[in-house]
């Protein structure tokens, strides 16, 4: 990337690159400026979402064909005058996401756009077919259709991987808006930027960077929307159907009395830490059926190893904020941490990087017991909160979680088998994984919330001749 | 204090009444009657009008009431605008005084009024001024040399979503478009309950009425011999999300003209370029307190802010530092402060709760011209919130 001039980010309209007037300055996590931003008024989005969906989408196989060759232009060739490699050290520096994790989250995308229907499919109901011309509607059968014509994305900035989901939505047929994170608007432009060189047109999908308030608009004027908050975010769009909010990962371990956690320890750790704690599927809280200390303790002398480090090297492992926000984070954490015993973080975890921001290092605390609700904050970092669980407190404080990740005995006995019944019958958990698995363990066939294809598509009968 | 008797040059009494269109001979200077077009000299012209406002005969009683108050006398003392920053601010008391009280007695009992109007009462009472039919001559007189420069055609209908009632810019327009000579199509709006249901954060709900709006002009715009649009920003963004009313002012509209808010560059550049670039496109800047509005400078870049030049002498801006009380530089932002100075009304140092960039005046003129005018911003401290996105 040269240093002397920050790189243009301009939105990517319907009529091909668009350079607005208005700009924001994007910093890396010293301060320095890295790029332009430019950001559209309401009236481009307006047309701009107008134009997509008066557009015809390419037939399937080409679309297909499309998103196979915009996963190795993404992963591999220069787009816009960025090569892939400085595209993953920029994101590294301005996101703070270690880069490692940035690799690996390209490596996501470019999987997700060429195995794309592997996840779409997923969702495909078994009695439902993909087109009125086959042969079953003859009898009549259920046709798998587009709810809408036009998904609006309110993407996150905290990782690059959420990116990977919505290429599901353009593989069916979907035209797309994405509204890039201001924080790290790199990733979309790149993968938007990459898919029109692929073969999409420049109004079958676009990236609209806006400025907050102008940012109900992406949403209103789609069809339908995808968006990445916190819990204001969830209540806000709780009531409409038309919008799926990625909420709070909130994900957990359980560890029952019968599991020899020694012996899952580089999993519960793997899943704290992995890709620097930033994702929504790193565990924040471990639960233990009887004493919480020696886990703690264990979990704490694992990650206190963490070497610190600037997020472009490649053995960083921890997020790296500017100071002033990682300074909040911190100040945040020990406000909330009160009442609680600390076996790391305990005196801040910010660590100054010369020059180059701070270093958001490990946190973990034993708390007392449930009810004070600590087992349930989720901060950008690998922070976790390690509370004694007992069968007599129920499922309850396992719910509200994207991933419960559950550590039994080797044999699971009939109580155990009765606790997972109950955990995988509760709807305020996502999924569930039982044994030596990591919370973010994934694969493209499996739903990550639920399949993003039983939000877009619907089931209609369909009966002829 | 007392005023000095001898200093108005009175000639004769005023009438008392006299028949609509053939006004009584004028006790006020000449300098306070020029025609348009005629630029007196500033300053002889401003103590020429305080000679009017501050004498017995000829202020009005609010002047006349408070100027034992000030700790100087205004005809001995006040000789250039720059004078006029020793006046306290009196904006807030027009709220209360009885209206009547605002009209110089140098009119006699039966002036030709055009209207009592309010600013626009955001927060609390609204203040209240009288405009008189000669000021509105005059006034218009100015817009229209303004819309002629702009290329907004005459002999045309225009389509206004502006404003009645209360507001002056509703019953000026209506004359304006008469003068021009075409017929004025008026779809109403209540800019107090806007303001109000945008404060509860009620976005459905502000969006609803500028729905309600849209949906009214569009029965004119397909009926009607359309040529000139005046509406507010977002209205105009509104009606641009229904592809038939955006071919229906493609067809016919000739000029929009945008007033109320401010119109960001990207977005005035998408109407100039994308979607209406055969029709002129230019914004109004009006405010009670100076008694009427100005037309953007003519001949303006795409990459310019929009520049408002005061109908000076008799409106004028000053972008002021108000804690350091002096000036800001050109080109930087500063709090507005306006002057009215004219036969019908004497109202200076009104300081409002906009921003303004300084810019440069045009040769001649007093005071400083204004750019992207908008509400003093504030800015909260950042708060974490809990989770990773």
């Amino acid at each position: 990337m040269p240093a002397a001039e920050p790189y243009p980010l301009d939105a990517l309209g319907p009529q091909g690159p668009y350079r607005a007037r208005n700009r924001e300055t994007v910093t890396d996590t010293a301060g320095r400026t890295v790029a332009e931003l430019g950001l559209v008024p309401r009236l481009f989005v307006t047309r701009a979402l107008t134009a997509l969906r008066r557009a015809t989408p390419l037939p399937r196989e080409r679309r297909l064909t499309a998103l196979a060759r915009a996963a190795r232009v993404f992963r591999e060739e220069e787009v816009h005058g960025l090569t892939y490699e400085a595209y993953e050290r920029t994101v590294a520096r301005v996101s703070g996401i270690p880069l490692p994790a940035v690799r690996s989250a390209a490596d996501e995308i470019a999987d997700s756009a060429r195995r794309a229907l592997a996840g779409a499919y997923g969702a495909l109901p078994g009695g439902a077919v993909l087109d009125w011309q086959d042969a079953r509607t003859r009898t009549g059968s259920a046709v798998w259709t587009r709810r809408g014509e036009v998904l609006a994305v309110n993407a996150a900035g905290n990782h690059p991987a959420p990116h990977a989901l919505w290429l599901e939505a353009l593989a069916l047929g979907y035209r797309i808006a994405i509204r890039p994170s201001r924080r790290e608007p790199f990733t979309p432009h790149r993968l938007v930027a990459a898919l029109r060189t692929a073969g999409f047109a420049d109004d079958h999908v676009v990236l609209l960077p806006t400025d907050h308030a102008v940012a109900d608009e992406v949403l209103t004027g789609a069809d339908l929307s995808l968006v990445y908050g916190g819990d204001d975010v969830v209540r806000r769009y709780a009531a409409d159907p038309d919008v799926l909010v990625q909420g709070p990962g909130r994900a957990k371990i359980l560890v029952t009395a019968g599991a020899d956690w020694r012996a899952h320890l580089d999993t519960m750790v793997d899943s704290i830490a992995h890709h620097g704690g930033m994702k929504c599927v790193n565990a924040t809280a471990v639960l233990v059926e009887g004493d919480p200390a020696p886990v703690a303790r264990a979990l704490a002398e694992r990650l206190a190893a963490l070497p610190s480090l600037p997020a472009e090297d490649e053995k960083a492992g921890l997020p790296v904020q500017p100071v002033e926000r990682a300074r909040t984070l911190e100040r945040h954490l020990l406000a909330r941490a009160e009442g609680t015993t600390a076996h790391l973080g305990g005196a801040g975890v910010v660590d100054e990087l010369v020059g180059e921001g701070a270093v958001l290092r490990p946190a973990v605390f034993e708390v007392p017991h449930l009810s004070g609700d600590w087992h349930t904050v989720e901060l950008p970092f690998p922070c976790v909160w390690v509370a004694p669980w007992s069968r007599s407190d129920g499922t309850a404080p396992l719910g509200d979680s994207l991933v419960l990740g559950v550590l039994t005995g080797d044999e699971l006995d009939d109580t155990d088998a009765e606790l997972i019944d109950e955990l995988v019958a509760d709807r305020t958990i996502r999924n569930v994984h039982v044994g030596d698995h990591p919370t973010h363990w994934m694969d493209r066939s499996v739903p990550h919330d639920g399949y993003l294809g039983e939000f877009l598509m619907h089931s209609k009968t369909v009966i002829r001749g | 204090m007392t005023v000095a008797a001898g200093t108005v040059a009175t000639r004769t009494p005023p009438c008392r009444t006299w028949p609509k269109g053939s006004p009584p001979m004028s006790a006020a200077d000449p300098l306070l009657e020029l025609p348009y077009g005629t630029v007196p000299d500033p300053d002889a012209f401003l103590r020429a009008a305080i000679r009017w406002h501050f004498s017995k005969e000829t202020g009005a009683p609010f002047w006349l009431d408070r100027v034992g108050r000030l700790d100087f006398d205004p005809i001995e003392t006040i000789r250039t605008f720059d004078d006029l920053k020793r006046f306290p601010n009196v904006a807030n008391e027009l709220r209360e005084v009885r209206a009547e009280d605002l009209i110089p007695r140098g009119y006699g009992a039966r002036p030709e009024i055009v209207g009592v109007f309010d600013s626009g009462g955001t927060t609390g009472a609204p203040k209240r001024v009288v405009m008189l039919q000669e000021w509105l001559d005059m006034l218009l007189a100015h817009s229209d040399a303004q819309l002629d420069a702009h290329g907004v055609p005459r002999g045309t209908n225009w389509l206004l979503a502006i404003p009645s009632g209360p507001h002056m810019v509703g019953a000026s327009f209506q004359q304006l478009v008469a003068g021009r000579g075409g017929l004025a199509f008026a779809v109403d709006i209540d800019p107090r309950w806007v303001k109000r249901i945008i404060a509860r954060g009620d976005r459905a709900e502000a969006d609803a009425y500028t729905e309600h709006l849209v949906d009214q002009l569009q029965h004119p715009l397909r009926s009607q011999d359309i040529g000139v649009l005046m509406l507010t920003p977002p209205v105009l963004e509104r009606l641009c999300r229904r592809d038939e009313l955006v071919e229906l002012v493609r067809e016919k509209v000739r000029a929009i003209m945008w007033v109320g808010t401010q119109l960001d560059p990207d977005t005035r550049h998408l109407y100039r370029t994308e979607l209406f670039p055969d029709t002129v496109l230019c914004s109004g800047f009006g405010n009670t307190m100076t008694l009427g509005h100005v037309t953007e400078r003519p001949g303006l870049g795409d990459d310019d802010p929009c520049v408002y030049d005061p109908f000076s002498p008799y409106m004028t801006y000053n972008v002021v530092d108000l804690e350091a009380r002096r000036p800001v530089e050109y080109g930087e932002r500063g709090r507005v402060v306006m002057h009215y100075v004219g036969k019908s009304l004497f109202l200076p140092n009104n300081v409002e709760r906009d921003e303004a960039t300084r810019i440069r005046p045009l040769p001649g003129q007093v005071g400083d011209s204004v750019a992207d005018i908008a509400p003093v911003r504030e800015f909260d401290d950042e708060k974490v919130i809990e989770g990773v996105y």
